[in-house]
């Protein structure tokens, strides 16, 4: 099959730029989220004032040491009963039901033993202002938490103990998405210029208190779910003709690059984009951006990106963009019970075009990548699909 | 974020200058330069540069200039080492960015410190040679235009030495 260039078109973002004008005009809401009386409010600290919950808390349990000598810990429930959908900010949060940690019972000294670990490496961590990796917490105890995903628990936990987003205890995730374009930003006393590190990109800190977004002409940000994609709109140099800054997560959003995209949305006040594969995942990649997970829904106001667009691939696209059957690929049953969960989702049924989106992949049983488009030809996606897209504003 | 609007319905966004205030004190002075030499043209609107170019001579003269100032004239010796470091630094490439802080000098020259007084010295040197420098300029200046006025029959021979004169004195 030979790979031809599309005509070179001049797409004038229209639709996008009016949304971009719509922000400006609005200007940056300063106003912080008002939650629901039934939810738990987290804070994002600084150093100085998460050690002093930290000691308040230990403080405490000293004190019930003294006065009962049976000391406790409440902190929030994660279950997800206790997870509730803020339909006014379109957030999912958590509740304020309690959990209550006993240090003297069988069941719970593990985990409470694990808990105080924690706390002491948090302790340790913000003292000396230095960061670990969650796999570092895991490896700083093998014995003890035996597993990461128990030494994972017991961080968040922790967080949820503190009333406070997990960066604020100083546990980072793993560097893991990427971000290039339009974007100047300051790494303590470094300035990084996110346009002129060629095609890879700046690997996004976890470390995110280092960071200050310093100056930026970008006017969308889009939010890409591969890998691959990046590398095309990389290579096309696309922020270049369309002034955007780009930013992938392999896949769905760490806390790092959920944070990072928060942050540009509120200080740049841009309007974003995602563009995921046309299955039920890339649905979910984006739901994760647009409302937060279940599991980090105590930080969801910090994580949230509530104004993201579903750009695409949307499952109209596939016959819009005359997309072959040879590169479509059918739903499995797993599939089909994803899209079913999701039409299930409160915040799905408020979103008719998305409800109808899902419907349509329901009923014809498909899927496809985003690289789809290129049995159109490579520069299909970069020269057609997204201006053309951005021009007429078609989006969820 | 500073907007500024572009008569194409673009935009160029900068950090408030407020925020600059918890900033490591030598690096307004470098945010200010960057901006300059790497991003001011790529602006392309008019306005926008202008714009631009103000507020950075604001973020000088409201962040950059009284920081240093008040690291130059505080008691922490390792503070004021970085501070004169990379002024020395940007006394070699754009001294007029730094000329506030000139009249300080002469006090630090008085400290016991080595280094500060090598760096205040190298710095003050610099500031010599550069105010030299304009002086010269501003002599041939003026000696260019008396030769054409000698040449043209205007003026005497006298007047055109004694400016050639003055011109070469200050060049030796």
């Amino acid at each position: 099959m030979s790979q031809k260039k599309p005509p070179s078109l001049n797409y004038d973002l229209k639709a996008t730029k009016k949304l971009f004008n719509e922000y400006l005009e609005k200007g940056r809401d300063k106003t912080e989220i008002k939650l629901p009386p039934d939810t738990v409010k987290i804070d994002d600290l600084d150093r100085n004032k998460t050690l002093a919950r930290l000691y308040k808390l230990v403080d405490d349990v000293i004190e019930k040491i003294y006065n009962t000598g049976r000391p406790s810990i409440k902190l929030p429930s994660r279950a997800t009963s206790n997870i509730k959908w803020d339909e006014e900010n379109d957030l999912l949060l958590l509740g304020n039901q309690l959990q209550e940690k006993q240090f003297h019972t069988l069941t719970s000294v593990t985990d409470v033993t694990r808990l105080m670990r924690v706390l002491e490496i948090v302790d340790e961590l913000l003292v000396k202002d230095i960061h670990a990796t969650k796999r570092e917490i895991f490896y700083s105890d093998v014995n003890l938490f035996v597993e990461q995903k128990n030494s994972d628990k017991s961080i968040e936990d922790v967080a949820t103990m503190l009333y406070a987003t997990r960066n604020s205890t100083h546990i980072v995730a793993a560097p893991k998405g990427t971000c290039v374009g339009r974007l100047r930003i300051r790494d303590k006393n470094d300035i990084i210029d996110l346009e002129g590190l060629g095609s890879g990109g700046w690997t996004i800190s976890p470390m995110l208190d280092n960071i200050e977004i310093i100056e930026s002409d970008a006017e969308f940000i889009l939010v890409i779910e591969k890998d691959a994609a990046l590398m095309r709109l990389a290579e096309a140099r696309f922020w270049r003709k369309y002034p955007c800054i780009l930013i992938t997560a392999q896949g769905v959003g760490n806390v790092a690059v959920r944070m990072f995209l928060k942050r540009l949305s509120r200080e740049l006040n841009l309007p974003i984009f995602s563009l995921v594969d046309s299955d039920p995942y890339g649905h979910y990649i984006h739901s994760v951006y647009l409302r937060g997970s279940k599991r980090l829904s105590y930080e969801s106001p910090f994580l949230a990106t509530p104004n993201i667009k579903l750009l695409g691939v949307l499952t109209k696209d596939l016959d819009a963009y005359k997309i072959p059957n040879e590169v479509r690929i059918p739903m499995n049953k797993q599939d089909k019970k994803r899209v079913k969960d999701m039409l299930n989702e409160d915040f799905v049924k408020k979103n008719k075009k998305w409800e109808e989106d899902l419907k349509l992949a329901l009923k014809l049983e498909i899927k496809a990548e985003i690289q789809a488009f290129s049995a159109h030809g490579f520069e299909f996606l970069t020269e057609k699909y997204l201006p053309e897209k951005l021009t007429t504003g078609d989006w969820i | 974020m500073r907007i500024f609007r572009k008569k194409n319905g673009g935009i160029v966004q900068l950090i408030d200058k407020e925020k600059m205030q918890e900033w490591p004190v030598e690096l307004p002075l470098i945010f200010i330069e960057y901006i300059r030499n790497k991003k001011l043209e790529s602006y392309e609107d008019i306005k926008v540069k202008k714009g631009v170019e103000n507020y950075l001579d604001e973020i000088m003269e409201d962040i950059a200039i009284p920081r240093l100032i008040n690291v130059l004239e505080g008691s922490d010796v390792e503070e004021i080492i970085l501070a004169l470091t990379r002024l020395e630094q940007l006394s070699r490439k754009k001294i007029e960015m730094i000329r506030p802080i000139k009249s300080y000098l002469n006090n630090l020259l008085k400290l016991k410190t080595t280094k500060i007084v090598t760096l205040a010295q190298t710095i003050s040197d610099n500031f010599a040679k550069a105010d030299r420098k304009k002086e010269l300029a501003k002599k041939r200046k003026i000696m260019q235009e008396k030769e054409k006025q000698f040449l043209a029959g205007k003026i005497g021979g006298e007047e055109y030495a004694k400016a050639r004169k003055e011109y070469l004195t200050l060049k030796e």
